[in-house]
């Protein structure tokens, strides 16, 4: 009898095991990594997302912020993490971008991954110090009389951003020359002092000083107008007809997840992203907040790696 | 015949630090050789590696020259081994017993190791202060600070 | 101006506030004792509290805990040799043989008092002058950064007390050791001979590992340390007329050089402090006491790296731009509570603007509070025979370092460089500069690239600007200068020698 008993033993605990998880995840923090700045789009939507999270979690969720390569490192870092639930990325736009730009990257775009749910979308921004270019259609006009002359400056190589830009020049068959900054707040300085001409990116970075009289705000990169700043032209109405890009925000984890933690995890992002305080949150961050499943997003991030692809492959930017 | 031997072993000695310089240095060329370097208005990830490691090799020759020509150097000083074990020893263990074992037994052993460099203490006074050292420890980072380390293993 | 600093004043001096200032300064300067827990450690952990409070209770205690640090760093880098940020690592060359020496209580007491002053006088410049300076700071565009921070890196050879080319040579592998990593504009992954490394070689790791751990190593084995006959009386730990007199230079001259590049966001305390140290041995009549225990050369950085905290605001008060990581996230709970940080904010939200500003006053006069009896408790602290106290340092160094990137490498790393930190001294070799390199070359990287891509490799753009011509003299000048005293010292060595042998 005693070896009948050890023999199921191990089946016993094997069964017992998943159960014990299961009802325990999670028992300590999470984090939210994200690819870029302190103080950025992507790290303030960390920031609302973790803050919610954690209340409805029951454990702290911590944001971490880990720079770099138009948030490459980050992604490549968080593949190689651990699918236990307690390392989720915050992904942008820029992922998809990423997967198209890149020769070799250090992680799988889609199969790398499991995707939860989209959090909000949002344009960028096409702003210049205030009074130097009329309109749009002005500055493009300047710069096709002289090519090289406008300097746009970016939040890193490889971003959205840079992309956008690159796309704009191509569009409108304009020169341009793309400089590198770490981060959308760098390049903003950059444009105050005079150094670049125009910056391509999010409300949150452009807002301060478009409020403030600073920055002119010339165009927005969405084939509709934003509906929160109805004033500014589209690109596509103006200068680049056709012209629409719309980034995004994302909550993604490490592929192999276990279901029932995804699970969860999607359940409690639904129920975050339901909050009128932090829908509110994140349109006044110029996002319109929308959920979705994780297939939905791993839909539009394939359907837009494809976009990408070839754009890249079109107007015949270098891959790296 | 004295003082020739002691110039002879002096002079490599002398030469010591610079070489070493000189060794990272051409060791910087040699692994960043690959990098693509660019244009000057376009720099690739290797063009400062490739430029400060020329430095580093040129300033390591001048240490040599300039070291080499004081004769009046003084010779280094010997390594104290003792020390430099127990320290060695206690944070390789707290580096490997952290992630298995969990911050506090990472924490009281690395203390017991650390207070064995002192042949005069007791094991009772080792066990005693390692166990509140440890105690000290859990409070300040796990339960004021809020670490995210587990305490035990996992 | 003076009256709207009043006004800011009467928001902070009620019980509610005055607590919070409290808590965020108190939490500050604990966190700068610990070796490795940062601010952004402290403010990561307390950025959710700040969503149950109010815009302007939230900013006045998050900053009290971003200059709070600075306090509490000095600390660390006297008693111990372990620097808490950057910025301390200038405290450790003067403060920490001060303390060897036995009389920890008067670096102590020296430390906090420049501070208290360094910062005082960085609250008046943002009081006084917060939008000129902006103005100038935007002018500082990559080439002016890029000199900027090759000034700095020649003044970091400065900083060591042995041979300059042998400093010089520190930098320069402090600089290759910040390359280690993935390249921040293009990705590329350069020196990374392992996996943990991609992420880089962590400042921590380094910081503690080429300070901290070289020295208990050095100390563990010597059993005769141990720390006998030091006093605690008044008497002791305040300086002497004299030498009080000698700190008001220094800490005049630290205070301006701190407040000057505090403002410059990307740059900071950590500049601003050894830029100070480097002044001060260079105007100094007796540069050789330098590195041995010289008050004016602990008191200079101390007041610098504290004005550097204070206007260290100034971007993210008049541009909304954060200076830092750290900036960044106050701006974060900015935005999170509704407010957008910008040029209107002085416009719009007076209140906060002022009441920030003023709570930085009441925030210093706090630390100063605070500080002074805190010292009679560090120096009992160093009663405790050395044999027992290393072990908890290695133990805290150990906890500090792993829990910064949740690295086991790093803990290895940092056992790494405290052996080399160790041999390296034994060989004349400063570990100072190569932490100044490892800090500063990302940042002459960048600006270099970015200059020679928007300059299209146009060196003279560095003389044309008229900021960055000043610097470019300002390097010529220096570099003149240590050539200089090099062959006049190489001359009279020779003289000297020759007069021996006659």
């Amino acid at each position: 009898m005693l070896r009948n008993l050890i023999a199921t033993l191990p089946l016993a605990i094997a069964l017992a095991v998943p159960a014990v998880a299961q009802d325990s995840f999670p028992d300590r923090s999470l984090r939210i990594v994200h690819g870029f700045g302190p103080g950025g789009n992507a790290d303030t939507v960390s920031r609302i997302m973790a803050e919610q999270m954690s209340q409805g979690l029951g454990e702290p969720v911590v944001v971490e912020s880990r720079p770099g390569a138009g948030g490459t490192v980050a992604s490549g870092y968080v593949a190689g993490e651990d699918p236990d639930g307690y390392t989720m990325q915050l992904l942008v736009g820029g992922h998809a971008v990423a997967a198209a730009l890149y020769n070799s990257l250090p992680f799988e775009p889609v199969d790398d991954y499991t995707f939860l749910s989209t959090i909000g979308q949002f344009p960028f921004f096409l702003a210049a110090r205030a009074g130097e270019y009329e309109s749009i259609d002005a500055l493009i006009e300047a710069a096709l009389a002289d090519p090289g002359s406008i300097v746009i400056g970016h939040s890193g190589v490889g971003s959205t951003q840079h992309l956008t830009g690159e796309l704009l020049g191509l569009e409108t068959g304009a020169e341009f020359i793309h400089v590198p900054y770490q981060g959308g707040a760098a390049a903003s300085t950059a444009l105050m002092g005079g150094e670049v001409d125009l910056i391509i990116d999010t409300g949150t970075v452009i807002r301060g000083q478009a409020d403030a009289g600073v920055y002119d705000v010339l165009a927005v990169t969405s084939a509709e107008r934003w509906p929160d700043s109805p004033d500014v032209p589209t690109l596509n109405e103006t200068v680049a007809e056709g012209f629409d890009v719309i980034s995004w925000t994302a909550l993604g984890a490490p592929a192999g997840l276990p279901e029932n933690v995804e699970a969860a995890l999607s359940a409690e992002i639904q129920r975050v992203l339901a909050m009128e305080d932090v829908q509110a949150q994140i349109a006044a961050l110029g996002a319109s907040p929308r959920g979705s499943t994780g297939a939905e997003l791993q839909a539009l991030i394939e359907r837009q790696i494809a976009v990408w692809t070839e754009v890249i492959d079109t107007a015949q930017i270098e891959r790296r | 015949m004295q003082t020739q031997d002691q110039a002879r072993t002096s002079i490599v000695h002398r030469a010591t630090s610079g070489a070493v310089l000189l060794f990272i240095g051409l060791g910087m060329l040699a692994i960043g050789w690959d990098y693509p370097i660019g244009r000057l208005t376009q720099m690739g990830p290797g063009f400062i590696p490739r430029a400060i490691a020329v430095m580093i090799c040129v300033i390591a020759v001048a240490i040599i020259i300039v070291d080499i020509a004081d004769a009046g150097m003084d010779k280094a000083g010997g390594i104290q081994w003792r020390g430099l074990i127990f320290v060695s020893a206690a944070m390789l263990i707290f580096a490997v017993l952290v992630d298995l074992a969990g911050l506090v037994p990472a924490m009281f052993l690395a203390v017991v190791v650390s207070m064995l460099a002192d042949k005069a203490a007791s094991p009772a006074t080792i066990l005693l202060y390692a166990v509140l050292a440890t105690g000290a420890g859990w409070l300040l980072f796990l339960v004021t600070l809020e670490l995210p380390i587990p305490a035990f293993w996992r | 101006m003076i009256d709207q600093f009043l006004m800011g004043l009467s928001v902070v001096m009620q019980p509610e506030i005055l607590i919070y200032a409290f808590a965020g300064v108190f939490i500050g300067q604990l966190i700068g004792v610990l070796p490795g827990i940062g601010a952004i450690t402290a403010i990561s952990l307390l950025l959710p509290v700040t969503f149950y409070l109010d815009a302007t209770t939230s900013m006045i205690m998050l900053a009290g805990i971003y200059y709070g640090s600075q306090y509490g760093g000095s600390i660390a880098s006297i008693l111990l040799n372990l620097p808490g940020t950057p910025s301390s690592v200038v405290t450790c060359l003067e403060g920490y043989p001060i303390a060897r020496d036995g009389r920890a209580g008067m670096a102590l007491f020296v430390a906090a008092f420049s501070s208290f002053v360094g910062g005082m006088i960085g609250v008046a410049i943002l009081v006084l002058a917060a939008i000129p300076m902006t103005s100038i700071a935007l002018r500082f565009g990559a080439p002016e950064y890029a000199m900027l921070v090759v000034l700095g890196l020649l003044a970091a050879s400065l900083v060591g007390t042995g041979s300059q080319l042998r400093s010089f040579a520190m930098v320069l592998v402090g600089i290759a050791l910040g390359l280690v990593g993935a390249d921040a504009t293009t990705g590329y992954y350069r020196f990374v001979a392992m996996p943990e490394l991609a992420d880089g070689i962590s400042l921590v790791s380094l910081a503690m590992g080429l300070f901290g751990v070289s020295e208990i190593i050095r100390n563990a084995s010597n059993r005769t340390r141990t720390m006998t006959n030091i006093s605690v009386t008044m008497r002791d730990i305040i300086p002497t007329r004299a030498e009080a007199r000698s700190l008001l230079g220094p800490i005049l001259r630290g205070s301006t050089i701190g407040s000057f590049f505090g403002a410059l966001p990307g740059t900071g305390a950590a500049i601003a402090s050894f830029m100070a140290y480097a002044t001060e041995k260079r105007v100094s009549r007796t540069p050789e006491k330098f590195g041995t225990g010289h008050l004016p050369g602990l008191s200079a950085p101390e007041s610098a790296n504290n004005a550097a905290s204070q206007t260290g605001f100034i971007p993210t008060l008049t541009l909304g731009i954060p200076g830092d990581a750290v900036m960044a996230l106050i701006i974060g709970a900015l935005i999170l509570n509704g407010i957008i940080p910008g040029p209107r904010l002085m416009v719009d939200q007076p209140l906060l603007f002022w009441g920030v500003i003023a709570s930085f006053f009441v925030g210093n006069v706090i630390l100063l509070l605070i500080n002074i009896p805190l010292i009679r408790l560090w120096v009992l602290l160093l009663r405790i025979p050395y044999q027992k106290l290393y072990p908890v340092i290695i133990v805290m160094i150990c906890v500090g370092v792993y829990s910064h990137r949740t690295s086991v490498t790093d803990v290895v790393l940092t056992l790494a460089f405290g052996i080399i930190g160790y041999l390296m001294k034994s060989y004349r070799f400063e570990p100072a500069p190569v932490l100044l390199g490892f800090v500063l070359g990302p940042l002459l990287e960048d600006n270099f690239r970015r200059t020679m891509l928007i300059y299209r490799g146009d060196f003279a753009i560095f003389i044309e600007r008229p900021i960055s011509a000043v610097l470019f003299a300002c390097t010529v000048a220096l570099i003149g200068f240590s050539i200089f005293s090099t062959i006049k010292t190489y001359r009279r060595n020779v003289q000297t020698r020759g007069a021996h042998e006659r």
